[in-house]
């Protein structure tokens, strides 16, 4: 093996993406329970750590220029350089969705449609999103067609979601006399904000799977 | 250069460019015009190899190299030392011919006529595929001289000046030299000398240019002039260039060849599929480094 020192720069850009993949995946997980749970400490906490998302995607991007600059990488390892430099901003964006939610949890005030199951939402982009970053590690491209498969079920289970807000709003009447509809309304909004946050955290998911499959296979099927 | 078993054209079907292959100067042995005739390859395809081995006495150099060369583009050789690459570029105008312990087989078409036919004459068929070499090597002669000599050997003395003009511009030398044509080339920067070299080698309008590792001598700033003029030349010239550098190879060239250990070419395809997903994974473990 020639170049050992570029190898273990290699090496150790997979081993940080995935370390990036790992945080933000707590951070989702934090910003769901959040919203369970109403709480508003924990909630902060995952708008607060924000920052540190934003740094280690600075500092993995620097790594990934450094590479493509200094070491002129071709071939299987370009194509690995490549994915992991879009993967990283597909995981900033889910932290930044996952501060939506923080801040969703702050603004919660009530549940006004309890139907709406948004940690069962939640659960299946967390589980994507480690599925993502799983076969970015393990390099299984069949998994990668999984993941993509998931976000169908996803954007309907959203879809279903949104329709059922829509119903329970019209045929609930929320807006009777007793009823403080500013209120309502703004926990409608937060509702609808929450599901397609969601559903976008799904979305990035479905980017990493479609970069991972193009660094295993130069396959660009799964990209848009 | 001995030749076995070298293979003869099919003389079913004529070549027209490839009878200038021929020499027909009595002076020079005067070989038979009427065969000058040879397969058809494809319109695309200038260069074809069938078949070629190499030896240097009991070592094989090149082991069956099957390879089409278009026209009008850049094709780069890369490969480990040692792996074949600048012998099979110097059977391409037979100067393998000059080392004794050389043999080949197989065929090596230029235009679809095998230049080991018996009728080429290697002056001539070096006057349609120039060369240049690592180091920049002019004549101890002028600049204007440098560029003429070739011409002057042709019999193409008319519109002399204009020739060694053309050449120069075409070499993108000509307007650091056009005041100064009497000076000698070897008084020339490396950079300006290699460009020299291949203005000399244009001159007599070759339709290959054949280039042993053109910059490798020259500091990164004459290179990127030689590799901007490389660029250049591919829209008249077919140009073929070996070199060690593949980030070079990846910049300049259309389609990429990989020679491996053993006279091997593992791997010929376009450049952008080479350096971005080859399909041998040895070509992969080459060119990412993890060979060897």
């Amino acid at each position: 093996m020639a170049r050992l020192a570029y190898q273990e720069r290699l090496e150790n850009l997979r081993e940080d993406v995935l370390y990036m993949g790992e945080i933000v995946g707590e951070r989702l997980r934090k910003g769901l329970d959040a919203l369970e749970q109403k709480d508003a400490r924990l909630a902060e906490e995952v708008i607060e750590g924000d920052g540190e998302i934003n740094r280690m995607y600075l500092d993995l991007e620097q790594d990934c220029i450094d590479l493509l600059a200094l070491q002129q990488p071709v071939a299987g390892d370009l194509r690995f350089i490549a994915a992991s430099f879009k993967i990283i901003t597909d995981l900033e964006r889910i932290a930044d969705l996952a501060t939506n939610l923080g801040g969703y949890a702050m603004e919660a005030e009530k549940d006004v449609f309890p139907d709406v199951d948004i940690q069962r939402l939640g659960e299946t982009t967390l589980d994507m999103l480690e599925q993502s970053m799983n076969a970015y590690s393990s390099e299984d491209a069949e998994h990668c067609h999984d993941i993509a498969d998931s976000d169908d079920d996803l954007d309907a289970m959203c879809e279903a979601a949104s329709e059922l807000v829509v119903r329970d709003l019209l045929e609930s009447d929320p807006l009777d006399e007793d009823t403080n509809a500013e209120s309502v309304m703004r926990e409608v909004s937060r509702l609808l904000l929450t599901i397609r946050d969601i559903e976008r955290v799904g979305d990035h998911t479905v980017n990493i799977a479609a970069r991972t499959l193009y660094m295993i296979e130069n396959n660009d099927e799964l990209l848009y | 250069m001995s030749q076995e078993n070298m293979t003869t054209s099919d003389p079913e079907t004529t070549n027209t460019e490839s009878d200038q292959l021929i020499d027909t100067d009595p002076g020079r042995g005067g070989l038979d015009e009427s065969s000058g005739r040879g397969s058809v390859t494809s319109a695309n395809t200038v260069i074809e190899a069938r078949n070629v081995n190499v030896w240097y006495n009991d070592d094989q150099a090149l082991n069956d190299i099957d390879m089409r060369i278009p026209k009008k583009q850049v094709t780069a050789m890369i490969g480990p030392s040692g792996c074949g690459k600048s012998t099979f570029l110097r059977c391409i105008n037979r100067m393998n011919d000059l080392v004794d312990a050389a043999r080949i087989e197989g065929e090596l078409l230029f235009n679809g006529k095998n230049v080991y036919d018996s009728d080429v004459d290697p002056v001539a068929l070096r006057r349609r595929i120039g060369m240049v070499f690592q180091h920049p090597n002019p004549f101890p002669k002028s600049i204007y001289d440098n560029v003429a000599y070739g011409l002057r050997l042709q019999g193409k003395t008319d519109n002399m000046d204009q020739r060694v003009e053309d050449a120069l511009k075409s070499a993108a030398l000509w307007d650091e030299v056009k005041d100064r044509l009497d000076e000698s080339g070897t008084d020339l920067s490396g950079g300006q000398q290699q460009r020299l070299c291949i203005a000399r080698a244009i001159a007599p309008d070759p339709e290959v240019l054949l280039m042993d590792e053109p910059a490798s001598a020259l500091d990164p700033v004459a290179t990127s002039q030689v590799e901007d003029l490389i660029a250049d030349l591919a829209e008249e010239y077919t140009v073929v260039i070996v070199t060690h550098n593949m980030q070079q190879a990846a910049r300049i060239s259309d389609k990429t060849a990989v020679f491996l250990t053993g006279g091997e070419l593992v791997e010929f395809d376009d450049t952008q599929k080479i350096f971005e997903n080859p399909e041998s994974q040895r070509v992969e473990d080459y060119i990412t480094g993890k060979f060897g």
